[in-house]
């Protein structure tokens, strides 16, 4: 199911720096359909930059990026969501004070029908029963929506987040640590919901430093190493220790 | 999806606390407790001279009330964005002195009145937007925080009112005077409008997609930016919105006093930003109700009307004005979603 | 004195904020404020233009309208005696912080005079030693520093006096006969505004010994905004329904008693005694809605410091025929006082 016909998504010869600080340097990294490639590095090896220019936060210095091969140039995240590319940002993709159902939606929300709605009108109530609706159907169990956030456990957050982002993802998923902070057993929730998102034939990009979730759920590992891939090969390929080794740069990417 | 569906996924929803008592909720649901202080408030001063409950003083109050609440709904919004602006007060000075000048010479022309105060209107509204404008800019593309943008233009809307005006108010409108006063009972029709413009505002924020995107970049600018939200289009407007309420101020104020005066607008920016903080709005952004503000905008106008009511020295003005925020603040602190944040 | 539209509220706060008032105001009008009215007779090398007299004068605020007739008058009198005037202040601050660096400014230029109305008694004193060291004579005008005793003379208006006479026109406005009751209330920009309080003490004074009947029932502050002067009035007249008269001590005041006395249709039922005539006022007061207004003589104060710095100069320096402490009465202006007079009076707005 891995490396067959045209890339999904397609990231050729990124590079991005800020100030003096380069913290891609020539990334290249292709994403099939169904497929989840695990994206592990240090601190600092340009693991959540190179998530910023896949989802349109930050446009690269250089380089080129194809979705379905076709060329694009995110002007802002907003064009990335419309042409399918979800994210979920490492512990900052939530509005704390708006409630679970206003969070799926935001940035889509549902109006009401007719003139309230051509006047700005939310249709709250049907946003809270459709995201809960939703959420389960990702299998997430949340509690009642018309709680904000900042109520909720860490764990429950990310959930909502990590809901969120596969809710709505019609192409590709870009998940940054999606199981920091979680627990055991939330996180086998997470990787389920990682699982599932595959079998649909959905891209997913996952980053982690939990080296056991990566090898667990991934197809294909990209390890970056101070803003370079140093090694892309197929999950079958490493077992804990020499990942560890790939990534601190005991073993030498191949 | 069909391997997750069957899943019995229900640990997430254990982890939430019982919801608080209800008593305590009540106690700490900030626009209750200010509608109590507001009832303690209106009772002591009836009980000092009933002359206060009077439909004259209430219009007075009213008449009051409308010279604040615009400054402080825009306000409102502003500070739901995470944001501040300084520059209302000034803003309101400025525009009320620049629609002045055009309504007394259309006056001095004998145009109708109802057109030299639409024309009025308009200048207000116009030099509202602009200045709103400018803070804008000064924030996207100067990269100035709000707290400064908004001192620059308070700086030179003040500065420049006094340079226009040479300090003495403009104009002697004897019929805007009678129009601002006049009233069925204890409403001022000039209070009508202005409350109709508050509900406005209350049902954009609270209701509408636009309310939203306020109250979601006041919470996480990142996140509503990541949700595809344009934040800085959307701050311009947010902030050309209370430039917009502000230059309207200016022309309530032209309305009561017959003229533009300068220093109309000295120092308002106080009591507006005083208001949403007793309100309850929370001044990192991402929190509040603007019947909050309307509470906190009604309490200090009736503390204001009550002190020479019950012929209190005017010196415990600042030091009432001082307790109400310091109560409010205090409020705040306990509120669930600000301790569950820790 | 002026009526310091600015200082109460401004003068409170930080320097910060002053400064960045300042920069905005000189940035939005640049060269518009800044000697403006007397561009064509400012020189940029002063002393040193072919022994020409240069007077420099300096104020606090130089839009508050008590300084912009007394430019009138000054700028007048420099033209008449052929000598240059340079007028520079902050636009809009009345403050010494604001106000010293700009004095300094001013004696770098090496003026052959300098007349000043300092903010603060003690913050400008030094800056008047200074220039008294570099030879430089110094007038003071409206205020003075707290050493007048080498300053060549202090020309200001009567505040007391004025408080005094407003008293006196209120009693005539209201028909006052002995063994009556009469309820009046004054409107303060703030407790501590120097010349509110001396037109308060003047009015109490001149109350205690002329017209025992009437009762200063109460005191408020309009923080210099003419719409809390004008709520404080809406209030007053709901809560003392006989009031019989309104001292409105200075400008703000005037303009939210003038609104409030209109707006409730009491216009002539109740004495309302002003300050300050800007031109509106002036045209309030020929509809009846002041009963008197109290005009100060700015014009004069800017005419008197200019002739007595040129006397002082061009006849070798001697004090002889300069008299050191002019004190100018506040006049008092009503509906019947002749057009012309009236004229006269109006602040003058360059």
């Amino acid at each position: 199911m891995t490396a067959q016909g045209q890339p999904l998504y397609e990231a050729r010869q990124i590079s991005k720096s800020y100030g003096s600080v380069a913290a891609l340097i020539d990334v290249s990294f292709a994403l099939y359909p169904g497929e989840v490639v695990g994206l592990v590095g240090d601190n600092g090896a340009g693991k959540s930059t190179l998530v910023k220019v896949l989802s349109g936060v930050h446009a690269p210095d250089s380089g080129e990026l194809f979705l379905d091969g076709v060329r694009r140039h995110w002007k802002s995240p907003h064009e990335a969501i419309q042409a399918g590319v979800e994210t979920l940002y490492q512990d900052a993709g939530l509005a704390p004070h708006l409630t679970i159902g206003s969070n799926v939606f935001l940035g889509r929300e549902k109006l009401r029908p007719g003139l309230l709605g051509r006047l700005g009108f939310l249709a709250q109530q049907e946003m809270e029963r459709e995201a809960l609706a939703d959420l389960e159907r990702v299998g997430i169990a949340v509690p009642p929506s018309n709680r904000t956030v900042s109520e909720l456990s860490g764990g429950q957050r990310q959930a909502v987040a990590i809901g969120r982002a596969v809710s709505w993802a019609r192409k590709v998923i870009l998940l940054d640590e999606p199981t920091n902070h979680l627990g055991a057993r939330q996180s086998v929730e997470v990787l389920s919901v990682i699982k599932a998102a595959r079998d649909k034939g959905l891209g997913v990009v996952f980053i982690s430093h939990t080296l056991p979730h990566v090898l667990e759920v991934t197809n294909r590992i990209v390890v970056l190493r101070l803003g370079r891939v140093v090694r892309d090969a197929p999950t079958a390929e490493f077992d804990a220790e020499s990942l560890l080794g790939t990534i601190t740069g005991l073993i030498d990417g191949a | 999806m069909s391997s997750v569906t069957d899943k019995p996924a229900k640990p997430a929803s254990t982890a939430v606390a019982a919801s608080p008592g209800r008593l305590r909720s009540l106690l700490t649901n900030q626009q209750f407790l200010l509608l109590v202080a507001l009832a303690a408030l209106v009772a002591y001063f009836t009980s000092r001279d009933s002359v206060f409950i009077s439909s004259g003083e209430v219009a007075t109050m009213l008449a009051t009330f409308s010279e604040l609440i615009l400054m402080a709904v825009g306000e409102t919004y502003v500070i739901i964005t995470g944001g501040i602006d300084l520059s209302v007060g000034a803003t309101a000075g400025f525009a009320g002195v620049v629609a002045a000048f055009a309504m007394r010479d259309l006056l001095a022309g004998h145009s109708p009145e109802a057109l030299v105060l639409t024309v009025g209107t308009v200048i207000c509204a116009a030099v509202g937007v602009g200045i709103g404008l400018v803070n804008a800019i000064l924030m996207n593309w100067a990269r100035l925080v709000p707290f400064v943008a908004t001192l620059i233009t308070l700086g030179a809307a003040t500065g420049m009112s006094l340079v226009l005006t040479g300090g003495a108010p403009i104009g002697a409108d004897a019929a805007a005077i009678n129009l601002a006063a006049a009233r069925i009972g204890p409403l001022p029709y000039l209070a009508l409008i202005v409350l109709v413009i508050v509900a406005v505002c209350w049902v954009y924020l609270h209701l509408s997609r636009y309310g939203r995107y306020t109250f979601a970049i006041g919470s996480n600018a990142f996140a509503a930016r990541a949700a595809g939200i344009n934040v800085r289009r959307h701050t311009t407007s947010v902030y050309v919105l209370s430039g917009l309420l502000a230059g309207l101020t200016g022309m309530v104020f032209y309305m009561q006093l017959g003229s533009g005066a300068p220093s109309s607008g000295n120092g308002a920016e106080l009591p507006a930003i005083a208001a949403v903080v007793i309100g309850g709005v929370s001044l990192f952004g991402g929190m509040g109700r603007l019947t909050g503000t309307i509470l906190g905008a009604l309490i200090l106008t009736v503390v204001q009307s009550g002190l020479i009511i019950a012929n209190v020295s005017p010196n415990y003005s600042q030091v009432a004005i001082a307790i109400c925020i310091a109560i409010a603040a205090s409020l705040q602190a306990l509120r669930p979603q600000n301790r569950s944040q820790t | 004195m002026g009526h310091r539209l600015t200082t109460s509220r401004l003068g409170r706060r930080s320097v910060a904020v002053l400064a960045v008032a300042s920069v905005g105001v000189l940035a939005a009008c640049s060269s518009s404020s800044s000697g403006s009215s007397t561009s064509s007779s400012t020189s940029p090398s002063a002393k040193g233009s072919s022994g020409k007299i240069t007077i420099a004068f300096n104020m606090g605020a130089e839009a508050d309208p008590f300084f912009i007739a007394m430019n009138v008058g000054a700028a007048a009198e420099a033209k008449k005696l052929g000598v240059n005037l340079i007028w520079q202040g902050d636009p809009s601050v009345y403050s010494p912080a604001t106000q010293i660096p700009i004095a300094d400014q001013l004696l770098a230029e090496h003026p052959s005079a300098l007349v000043i109305a300092p903010t603060d008694p003690a913050a400008l004193q030094p800056v008047v030693n200074q220039a008294l060291a570099q030879g430089i004579p110094v007038v003071n005008v409206d205020t003075h520093v707290n050493d007048i005793s080498k300053v060549l003379s202090f020309i200001t208006g009567n505040n007391q006096q004025g408080g005094a006479v407003a008293a006196d026109a209120m009693a005539k406005a209201m028909h006052y006969q002995s063994g009556h009751s009469y309820q009046v209330v004054v409107g303060m920009s703030s407790p501590t505004t120097t010349t509110n309080v001396a037109r308060l003490a003047g009015f109490k004074a001149e109350i205690a010994k002329k017209y025992p009947g009437i009762k200063i029932m109460s005191v408020a502050y309009s923080e210099s905004v003419a719409a809390t002067a004008n709520a404080n009035v809406n209030n007053w007249l709901t809560k003392y329904p006989n009031l019989k008269g309104i001292f409105a001590i200075d400008g703000t005041n005037a303009t939210g008693a003038a609104a409030a006395l209109q707006a409730h249709g009491l216009v002539g039922k109740i004495a309302l005694v002003g300050y300050d005539a800007y031109a509106t006022n002036v045209a309030l007061l020929q509809q009846h809605v002041f009963a008197a207004l109290i005009a100060q003589q700015p014009t004069l104060e800017g005419q008197m410091a200019i002739a007595d710095i040129v006397k002082y100069l061009r006849s070798g320096k001697s004090k002889a025929g300069i008299q050191h402490l002019v004190t100018l009465p506040n006049i008092v202006l009503t509906p019947s006082t002749p057009a012309s007079v009236l004229a006269k009076y109006t602040y003058p707005t360059a």
